[in-house]
């Protein structure tokens, strides 16, 4: 394959977060930190655990576990820097994640999952891995989580 | 050969610098603008008249303090920024607000060098609560906005339901005497 032609097979970022294997388009990933200083403060928005300092930046974090997992990310030491592109803005953010990361080039194939965060697949010798939109990963999640931190009904 | 004016002296750092008070509630610790502060008390020697709100509309706020002529919103600082129940020991009295702070202490005064803006993924109340972040000595701080303790609406609803209350002087009902 030529260089040229190289460059238009677009490739992916593999992550796990908790048991799961997902993936990201490349374009999307900025870099995997490990073990970064978190500081917390009292905030009211879902899934920010803190935040973090990367080169005069700060960058929030973000636990997609309740969307991808149904349950908070196990403590992690790694965390995926991504560029979320919101529709009113765009900002780095990370994610914490389980393990290191693979750059893997492929062609995303029709999604396998009926999930609204999942836009396609991609096939890692012969395991189906699950490529996910940011966006819609984020929002499932905040929608897990403000389901789950609703009060339950008073009992009669 | 004359040496340049500027020879062997460090750069001038030209950041705008602030001060700031390091306040702490619970096991979080905030920054705010010493120019915002007018006074910064204990609870013990804030003397005044503490008077009960006749109708407590929000949470945070259920008194009012009266000093020097002047009457304050006492709000309670974990309210506020919904922590769980501390021991405050310390109330900051602001000058451009009639608000007086309930927080657990100050930590220190230092000179704030950078004000960051909140990531945009926060999305809510701490967008009325900060002015931003700051580093310092290593630690990122959120940068408590005075103005932010009681908007413009928090303040007129208490006004509504406790009309007239906040510019009556001393002896008023409901008074406890000194806080």
């Amino acid at each position: 394959m030529s260089v040229e032609n190289e460059s238009l097979v677009p490739s992916f970022v593999v992550f796990q977060v908790g048991h799961r294997r997902l993936a990201m388009p490349r374009d999307v990933v900025a870099e995997l930190i490990a073990s970064p200083v978190m500081f917390s403060f009292p905030h009211t928005t879902t899934l920010i655990t803190g935040v973090t300092l990367r080169r005069g930046r700060i960058v929030p974090i973000l636990d997609l576990g309740p969307g991808l997992l149904g349950a908070p990310s196990p403590e992690a030491r790694f965390f995926l820097v991504v560029e979320r592109r919101a529709s009113k803005f765009t900002e780095r953010c990370a994610i914490p994640v389980q393990g290191e990361c693979e750059l893997v080039p492929g062609n995303m194939l029709p999604a396998g999952s009926e999930t609204d965060f999942v836009t396609g697949r991609i096939d890692l010798n012969g395991e189906q891995i699950d490529v996910v939109d940011l966006e819609k990963a984020i929002a499932a999640s905040a929608r897990m989580e403000e389901g789950a931190s609703q009060p339950e009904e008073a009992l009669p | 050969m004359t040496q340049p004016v500027h020879a062997n002296v460090s750069p001038i750092d030209a950041r705008p610098r602030e001060q700031v008070a390091v306040f702490s509630i619970g096991d979080f610790r905030f920054v705010i603008s010493a120019a915002s502060v007018q006074e910064i008390r204990s609870t013990d020697s804030l003397g005044g008249t503490v008077v009960d709100l006749d109708r407590v509309v929000l949470r945070k706020v259920r008194h009012i303090v009266e000093r020097e002529s002047r009457a304050y919103y006492v709000v309670s600082g974990c309210d506020h920024f919904h922590l769980p129940l501390s021991r405050p020991s310390t109330v900051l009295i602001l000058r451009k607000a009639p608000v007086a702070v309930l927080v657990d202490k100050i930590e220190e005064m230092a000179e704030m060098r950078v004000l960051l803006e909140l990531p945009k993924s926060f999305i809510g109340e701490e967008r009325v609560w900060y002015r931003g972040l700051t580093v310092l000595e290593r630690n990122v701080l959120p940068v408590a906005n005075p103005l932010g303790f009681l908007t413009a609406t928090d303040l007129q609803q208490l006004e509504e339901q406790n009309p007239g209350l906040l510019h009556c002087t001393g002896g008023a009902r409901n008074a406890r005497g000194p806080a």
